[in-house]
């Protein structure tokens, strides 16, 4: 018979408890031994393996235990275990994520190891700045990326799209859209439309000479921020040059499920060590461009530490961690392992042995990364808490917005309240 | 005392597994999030004390919290009676004396077993996508499809219509209990078959329909699974499938304010047992047993 509400609700978070608090428990026990903890995919989760078992080859005195989860899942399996003392010793990290943690004593910093056990001297110094909280490093840079427009190469080809894929404006951006709507008859529509994408947003923002949240975290886009973003994403829309509104809704889709893999859309918003991943689900040939510019505005575009690896406040044998650690980031067989998957490495040294044996989109990406890196801004400061939830309603007012229920201008205003207001609650 | 004991160990000793889970495993918890209602608790700091701060924002402040309420409740006055028509309909049927009934009775029960599960939910979202299999048939016969996903309630309410298995048993237990030669009096008298029904099968089945009731009006306020799945857990799109339960979990999972997520849960508790209160205290108007002498 039916099942009553209180009694299997709570029966079954106690059991989940109950489990989660045995798992803490090693089925087996080496002399020494660590966890490490992080988000992933099928590719990454395969690849991560394989290193685990390199180090374990290396040093058979370290029992190393891998644990992946997908990124939505990660965050609250990461926050249970801080509430229970039972972090894994090296975790993920996210860049908008650092502060939170750092601020709550999960981490510990890094600098005592550097130069001991953790050999970083001769990485690039910028893309390391930004695992720093106060000056300390809490978390160790694995991979660097920026925001990209992953296109279709055929369809721009046959639509004749010649524009300056790294300089082109927002302008140019509509005009390309028109044009490959146009020439396959709308078969392939110009572009996914990004205004649920709250990431493509914040480049709008900062091309308009502002950040998102100020160093204190309050809000500082506008209201004509937001309007003039969501009535550009309208009028494209209303042209039918971008994807359909009942598509764009279906928030956060499997990159198996974007335009750019179904063969609907000529282009996307995604981060540049996502290239892989896509070319992998793609029919045809990707490329990849800058978000478009502002005509006369600020670089909105910026590249940011993809991953971070950390050391947990709950890490019980260091040494082995940053053994650990350290091999992620120098060993070569390791390094040549991880590849580019999650992001360009910070090592000048790990970078010239991976380039002779980079496939055509890891090349791709290389070369994207350097063609950028005069035309970016620098990286924003991590967002306030709260900054997830802000990103929820802009997908959330947004949808109104798409589906024709609200005005881009009435939206923004009730957007930018709402913000406001989560980031004050947050606080 | 003891005679107390004698008379009832048999119920404790079936009811033991209950009670032991209860104990162990539920009470506390239960407990432990009526404090943590009144605190403010992100999962890794020590909750803090906040009063009646969270109940406070909710009443006063929380849009998404009035939005929830709307959907759930809409929910749950569209969804129990369609499932509870349903249910009857196809008991009615059911009871008509077929000779496989047995398997037809499994049949129609499997979809309330699997209902609940994300496998289903699943199935009805690819079901119901623009360009699903529910649209494909639709325009082979010249329909263009509504587009169920950006409207999903259409689908959801399908969705609760077809979990109508563990009632309909109910209520064909309970139609197997009315005795026939009501009806073969009836039947020699000339009732038409309408009037059969209100005056015969309705006031009989009172009792049943009330239980069945009570716990389908339970079941829809904490109806979570399968808006959670067809909404990516998000009550997109524009919280149009913001149910009480999917907000409650955001709140504590998503966003770790556990504090309010506990303030919550507390509430839908009060809102179910007001409303299970109300359905007791109406029902002395319009359920009658059997064996009641009046």
């Amino acid at each position: 018979m039916t099942k009553l509400t209180r009694r299997s609700m709570l029966g079954a978070m106690g059991a989940a408890a109950a489990a989660s608090a045995f798992s803490a428990i090693p089925a087996w026990a080496a002399d020494r031994s660590i966890r490490h903890f992080w988000w992933g995919n099928p590719e990454r989760d395969k690849r991560t393996f394989a290193v685990i078992d390199v180090f374990q080859k290396a040093n058979p005195a370290i029992e190393v235990s891998g644990e992946t989860i997908g990124w939505g899942d990660y965050w609250t399996k990461m926050a249970t275990q801080t509430a229970g003392r039972n972090m894994a010793d090296l975790v993920q990290m996210d860049y908008r994520f650092l502060f939170e943690y750092v601020r709550r004593g999960a981490l510990l910093p890094l600098d005592e190891h550097i130069g001991k056990s953790l050999m970083i001297a001769d990485f690039d110094q910028g893309p390391l700045e930004g695992g720093k909280v106060d000056g300390k490093l809490y978390a160790l840079n694995i991979g660097s990326n920026s925001q990209v427009m992953v296109h279709n190469t055929r369809v721009f080809q046959e639509a004749g799209i010649d524009a300056d894929l790294i300089n082109w404006t927002w302008d140019d951006f509509a005009k390309a859209c028109e044009t490959i709507t146009a020439k396959t008859n709308g078969a392939v529509k110009g572009s996914d439309d990004l205004s649920l994408m709250i990431e493509t947003f914040e480049s709008w923002v900062r091309q308009n000479g502002r950040e998102f949240y100020d160093a204190d975290g309050k809000v500082t886009a506008t209201v004509d921020d937001v309007a003039s973003y969501w009535q550009f994403w309208a009028d494209l829309r209303e042209k039918g040059a971008v994807r359909d509104a009942d598509k764009t809704v279906i928030l956060d889709p499997p990159i198996a499920e974007s335009g750019i893999a179904v063969g609907d859309t000529a282009m996307s918003h995604y981060w540049s060590n996502q290239l892989v991943g896509i070319q992998a689900v793609a029919k045809d040939k990707i490329g990849a461009a800058m978000v478009p510019h502002k005509a006369g505005g600020k670089p909105g575009q910026f590249i940011k530490p993809s991953m971070f690896m950390s050391l947990s406040r709950d890490a019980k044998d260091t040494d082995a961690a940053m053994a650990y650690m350290n091999a992620w980031v120098n060993d070569p067989e390791t390094t040549a392992i991880l590849g580019l998957e999650r992001g360009i490495p910070c090592s000048p040294k790990v970078r010239a042995a991976l380039a002779p044996n980079l496939t055509e989109v890891e090349k791709m990406s290389v070369d994207y990364f350097e063609a950028i890196q005069s035309r970016v801004g620098p990286l924003p400061l991590p967002a306030p808490k709260g900054a997830g939830e802000v990103r929820d309603a802009f997908m959330r007012v947004g949808t109104d917005v798409v589906l024709g229920n609200a005005q881009a201008a009435d939206a923004a205003t009730a957007f930018i309240e709402e913000a406001q207001s989560i980031v004050e609650r947050a606080q | 005392m003891r005679r107390f004991f004698a008379r009832n160990a048999p119920a404790y000793v079936f009811l033991l597994p209950w009670l032991i889970g209860f104990f162990l495993l539920a009470l506390g918890p239960i407990l432990a999030s009526l404090y943590l209602s009144f605190t403010r608790y992100d999962m890794v700091n020590v909750p803090e004390w906040v009063g009646l701060d969270n109940y406070v924002y909710m009443f006063t402040r929380d849009r998404r919290f009035w939005k929830a309420l709307d959907v759930t409740f809409t929910y749950v006055a569209l969804a129990v009676p369609a499932r509870l028509i349903m249910a009857l309909g196809v008991a009615m049927l059911l009871d008509k004396g077929l000779r496989t009934i047995g398997l037809y009775r499994a049949i129609f029960y499997l979809p309330s077993l699997l209902g609940a599960s994300i496998a289903i939910a699943i199935l009805w979202r690819q079901l119901f996508a623009a360009d699903g299999v529910v649209n494909q048939i639709m325009a082979t016969f010249g329909i263009q499809g509504a587009s169920w996903i950006t409207n999903p309630n259409t689908s959801l309410y399908i969705l609760a219509m077809w979990q109508f298995g563990s009632p309909m048993l109910i209520f064909l237990a309970g139609l197997r209990g009315i005795p026939r030669d009501l009806y073969e009096a009836a039947e020699i008298d000339g009732t038409p078959r309408w009037r059969q029904f209100t005056r015969i099968t309705l006031p009989l089945l009172a009792p049943v329909i009330f239980f069945n009731l009570v716990l389908q009006t339970i079941d829809a306020f904490k109806t979570f699974s399968s808006a959670f799945i067809i909404s990516n857990g998000t009550g997109a799109p524009a919280d149009s499938l913001l149910f009480y339960t999917v907000y409650l979990f955001n709140e504590a999972f998503k966003f770790f304010r556990m504090g309010y997520a506990s303030a919550l849960a507390w509430v839908l508790l009060i809102i179910i047992a007001v409303f299970t209160a109300v359905a007791f205290f109406t029902s002395k108007y319009w359920v009658h047993y059997e064996n009641e002498r009046d």
